[in-house]
């Protein structure tokens, strides 16, 4: 397994508004890899993409892709980056005036001098990869949810990008198109020497197709290395993440006082606006 | 106490300043790329949205105005026997003010709240970072033909509104009240000047599109992602586009026609 990293980030801060969502993450992601990125919800893992995508700055630190650092990088310099870089995004993203074969052939058409017959050939076979050729002539409108991002797949890779960001590719696929998907993420990856990187909540899928996870958390890495050692791991955190226990050192519920004591208190309110109805009736 | 309100002054002038600059840094991104083949295909699809499907109200709304304005001309002129110059009366109010005002107000109603939901969706659903990774910039992918178009389409719009306007008036004045057509005719040609009144309409039109198409865009480009996002910025639309229309329409007639 090659060991250059083709990603590498260093005492990123980020935060929305007041809330800071990275302080101090520091990470690499191997050239040739499928690296898959987990967390707990709302620790950043999309961020994450759209940093690495160059589409959020950061506050402080520094992202350097193909060795590029990112920071007041140009204008320019960032759209022939991107034109090395493939994204899936969560919502697919697709272009709803543009039917499911104009969607496919944009990427070629923006980037390459493709003849038409090259081009036509080309978005059948991408189409075909992710099983949706017959949807060619469709609008986005008629897909579902995980035709669509199937389709958006499909679209990501034609370029065949040397860097691949995944935001949930498996969420709303049916057992058979899951399978399919992590075939063609797979083989892609390795036959054409891509570097992948993707965003899932399934600890199962994500260790069935990963080289390396990185366990995101606390505005940092929590933990980096094969799935195996992640599923082995000790550290409470981890373990609590890998196996799904309810309990555990990543809280369930969202910071809020005790339950009993905010019922007590709501009802302690109502109590007292209801004694001050009566007595303002009484009054009068 | 004092302070705060100060304060709160300063800071919202501050974010005014701010978004103004955005807005204007903007604009002169999106329109700073002359055009390929497929871009002056994206200008005429985006003429046929803003504008030719705006072309029905533009033509109802001027119809009935004009109609109004003969029917309102004629009773007020009838008393002074003056009722000849009614034809004059209505494509001098629909030239130099109405036409451009109305039309700016209903084109901001129409196709400005369309472009802003428009680019606001496209926001929600990634599709404006989308075309960033693809490393195609929005600003003259999406934001500059939709420019472009508002401001070709708009003065047009204008010109159809007063050919409308003035029929509707010919309609009521001559057609239903009896003013002679001849008269309706030679005291209009007779009164207007195409320098003073139908160009200065003209310049009314062009500067009411780029504040209307531009407010639109802008809104659309900036607002939050989410429904109550869109709504509120598509109400902003149509509510700064209808105050700046009737400042600047103020601003202007001044210029042109109060002999500053």
């Amino acid at each position: 397994m090659p060991q250059t990293p083709l990603v590498e980030i260093s005492d990123l801060h980020f935060a929305r508004d007041t809330r800071a969502i990275f302080s101090g993450l520091n990470m690499q992601i191997q050239q040739g890899c499928i690296t898959a990125i987990m967390g707990p919800s709302g620790c950043g893992k999309t961020t994450l993409l759209r940093l690495i995508g160059g589409q959020l700055t950061p506050q402080q630190g520094q992202i350097k892709v193909f060795d590029q650092a990112l920071i007041n990088i140009s204008r320019d310099k960032l759209t022939q980056l991107r034109g090395r870089m493939g994204m899936l995004f969560q919502s697919g993203a697709l272009f709803t005036d543009l039917n499911v074969f104009e969607n496919v052939a944009f990427p070629l058409r923006e980037h390459t001098s493709m003849s038409a017959d090259e081009l036509h050939d080309k978005v059948l076979l991408m189409l075909d990869a992710v099983g949706l050729r017959g949807t060619k002539e469709l609008m986005p409108a008629e897909l579902s949810g995980g035709m669509a991002r199937r389709v958006a797949l499909a679209r990501a890779i034609a370029m065949e990008p040397e860097l691949v960001l995944y935001d949930e590719p498996f969420t709303g696929q049916d057992p058979i198109a899951m399978a399919v998907l992590q075939r063609l993420i797979r083989s892609l990856n390795d036959s054409l020497q891509m570097t992948s990187v993707l965003v899932s909540h399934d600890v199962t899928e994500a260790c069935e197709i990963a080289d390396d996870l990185i366990l995101l958390g606390r505005g940092g890495v929590v933990a980096q290395g094969s799935p195996d050692k992640l599923l082995n791991s000790s550290d409470p955190l981890v373990y609590q993440f890998m196996h799904g226990q309810a309990d555990g050192a990543i809280p369930f519920h969202y910071p809020a006082p005790e339950l009993i004591t905010e019922l007590r208190t709501t009802k302690a309110k109502s109590g007292l606006q209801a004694s001050t109805q009566t007595h303002s009736s009484e009054s009068h | 106490m004092l302070v705060n309100h100060l304060q709160s002054l300063g800071q919202w002038l501050l974010r005014s300043l701010g978004g103004l600059g955005g807005a204007l840094f903007m604009l002169l991104q999106s329109v700073n790329v002359v055009p390929g083949p497929r871009g002056w295909q994206r200008l005429v699809q985006q003429l046929y949205v803003v504008g030719v499907q705006s072309l029905i109200i533009i033509i109802v709304s001027a119809a009935f105005i004009g109609m109004v304005l003969g029917l309102q001309g004629y009773t007020l002129l009838v008393d002074y026997g003056s009722e000849q110059a009614v034809g004059q009366m209505v494509a001098l109010t629909l030239v130099r003010e109405l036409a451009p005002v109305v039309a700016a107000l209903l084109f901001a109603g129409r196709a400005g709240s369309a472009l802003t939901a428009e680019l606001g969706l496209m926001k929600a659903t990634e599709q404006l970072a989308s075309l960033e990774m693809f490393g195609v910039d929005p600003l003259h992918r999406i934001v500059a033909p939709r420019f472009i178009a508002g401001v070709i389409a708009l003065p047009i719009l204008v010109v159809i509104f007063n050919l409308v306007g003035i029929y509707g008036g010919h309609l009521i004045a001559v057609d239903w009240l009896g003013v002679h057509s001849g008269a309706y005719w030679g005291n209009m040609q007779a009164a207007v000047s195409f320098a003073d009144d139908i160009v200065n309409g003209l310049i009314k039109a062009l500067v009411f599109a780029v504040l209307v198409t531009w407010t639109a865009l802008y809104q659309g480009y900036m607002c939050e992602p989410t429904s109550q996002g869109i709504s509120t910025a598509t109400t902003r639309t149509v509510v700064y586009s209808s105050l700046l229309i009737l400042g600047f329409d103020f601003i202007l007639t001044a210029l042109m026609f109060g002999g500053l």
